[in-house]
């Protein structure tokens, strides 16, 4: 293990390796029969092998690659909902995850009540959320509908507040999944509006596309993954190029 | 070793060690915040669908004290230490009812939060907790309840229930102790809920509830002993209907046996917390 660190190092991944049992196995109907054979219920899938890098303060990083080459784990390891089955993850700073806007809303409670809910869930308090409250609502444009259940909502307006929770949740790592492709056209100017006022304040930004063009204007840094590994990372432009002649390649075998 | 230049949050890890159930309860006690809105929002998603809304939380115990009040005491004739029978009855009933409704509860609150678990971090035994919150909503109305049938029979309430608060904080450290672990394992083996539901129907008939303790056969004392429920149940007859001290030192074995049972609980949750996500 490291003793010294870097302390301009926001986020840190040491030799990460996360892997699933894909079978099911959760009644015990299936589980203790396999206990008792002595083996586990399948082979183990891995989702990401041996993954090394580090994300420095105020960087904005894209990572891209297939499905199911590991992008949305690693999202979910620098979040802290999934631990790594080896390796180290560490992260330095208040994460505020853009993953699936409103996952925290309650349908049954009002627009305000959900504010109130996210805001905490996102580690804000009381006090602040109250002196942010207003802003939130009016990034939102939702004021005629504040006092109205959300499962009323359009989806649109769902991912108004959501967005505008966790864009005032002052966050020092934003991670931001695939959320600038839903909604309609303003909503997404406005959304990569903030996201250059977040670049400008020295925010971490960490945000998984399968946009390459968004991922190119918007990131200084590109890390490729594929098969659970970390193939490329350096430089945006040089790294969505390598991917793309590498499917295009892929596309004329095909052929 | 990571603490050097900068305080870093280490990631959910797999070596939860003993020594680290402190620290964690700490960071879970600083954002009670969090814990006062997951509540409220138990709370209001529970009635909200329903017509009658909170009404509902009278009509649960009510219905079950008159049937049980009813078959136990005009059809079976169940000695109820010289009080009126429905009296007798409510004070075990209305506890007992928040605490398999606080477990039941609890062992289903983090399968139904799997959205959020998978998506944000925030210290999962909040989601147990405000179960057992919730279900305060509930005992609430059954402690009216008690007092209405308690004016009706002219039985008043003797002073010695100022030691209830004290009984129910141990009780309640038992409940939440027991939920814990049970939320946590209800993730991996689905079959816990519905295992949950069969042990605390028989735990209701293994503890004096609808009987005196005192009718117990000494041949089967034991099961009273060791049954905190029982205990506590117990006490809370001694205090409010008879005017006793709790029995100091059956409440100090069940003040160690809860505290044991949370401590263990808390563990095995936050042990298992690293994998939540993976398994919903």
């Amino acid at each position: 293990m490291q003793t010294v660190f870097d302390d301009q190092i926001e986020i840190e991944l040491r030799h990460v390796s996360k892997h699933f049992q894909l079978t099911e196995g959760r009644t015990l109907r299936e589980f203790l029969p396999a206990l008792f054979r002595g083996k586990g219920f399948s082979e183990p899938f891995y989702a990401l092998r041996d993954v090394s890098f580090d994300i420095r303060r105020g960087e904005t990083v894209g990572i891209i690659g297939r499905n199911g080459s590991g992008k949305s784990t690693t999202l979910k390891l620098i979040a802290g909902v999934t631990a790594p089955s080896t390796g180290d993850v560490y992260v330095a700073g208040r994460v505020s995850p853009l993953i699936e806007l409103g996952a925290g809303f309650h349908p049954d409670l009002t627009g305000r009540e959900n504010v109130h809910l996210n805001a905490s869930i996102l580690g804000m308090g009381s006090r602040e959320i109250d002196r942010r409250f207003d802003d939130i609502v009016s990034f939102a444009e939702l004021w005629d509908f504040i006092d109205t259940p959300v499962k009323r909502y359009s989806s649109g307006m769902y991912i108004r507040l959501a967005f505008a929770v966790a864009v005032h949740a002052n966050p020092e790592i934003l991670l931001v999944d695939e959320v600038l492709s839903v909604g309609d056209a303003f909503y997404q100017e406005k959304c990569v509006e903030k996201m250059h006022e977040f670049q400008r304040q020295g925010v971490t930004i960490v945000v998984v596309s399968h946009s390459l063009e968004l991922v190119e204007s918007f990131c200084e840094r590109v890390i490729w993954m594929d098969h659970g590994r970390a193939v490329a990372d350096g430089p945006a432009k040089a790294v969505v190029q390598r991917y793309n002649d590498t499917v295009s390649h892929h596309q004329q075998a095909l052929v | 070793m990571s603490q050097n230049t900068v305080a870093r949050r280490p990631s959910l890890s797999h070596r939860f060690g003993l020594f680290d159930v402190i620290p964690h309860l700490i960071a879970f006690f600083k954002r009670w915040d969090l814990l006062w809105h997951m509540t409220v929002r138990h709370l209001r998603g529970q009635y909200k669908q329903s017509v009658l809304g909170y009404a509902w939380a009278f009509v649960n115990p009510l219905s079950q004290m008159l049937i049980l009040s009813f078959v136990f005491s005009t059809i079976l004739r169940f000695s109820s230490e010289g009080e009126p029978y429905p009296v007798f009855l409510f004070v075990g009933l209305v506890p007992w009812i928040f605490f398999s409704g606080a477990v039941q509860s609890a062992t289903d609150s983090v399968v139904g939060a799997s959205s959020l678990v998978t998506k944000v971090y925030f210290p999962r035994e909040i989601l147990p907790t405000a179960a057992v919150l919730t279900k305060l909503v509930d005992l609430a109305f059954g402690l009216l309840i008690l007092a209405g049938i308690m004016v009706y029979y002219g039985t008043p309430p003797e002073l010695t229930t100022a030691w209830v608060p004290l009984i129910f904080a141990i009780h309640f450290i038992f409940a939440l102790g027991l939920a814990l672990p049970l939320a946590a394992l209800n993730l991996f083996f689905h079959d816990v809920r519905f295992l949950v539901g069969v042990a605390l129907n028989l735990w209701f008939y293994l503890t004096p509830v609808l009987y005196p303790a005192d009718t117990i056969p000494d041949k089967y004392s034991f099961i009273f002993d060791i049954n905190p429920n029982a205990i506590f149940i117990h006490a809370y007859r001694r205090v409010i209907i008879h005017g006793d001290d709790p029995g100091l030192e059956r409440i100090l074995a069940g003040l160690a046996i809860s505290l044991v049972v949370f401590f263990v609980g808390y563990y095995a949750f936050k042990k298992l917390e690293p994998g939540f996500a993976d398994r919903i």
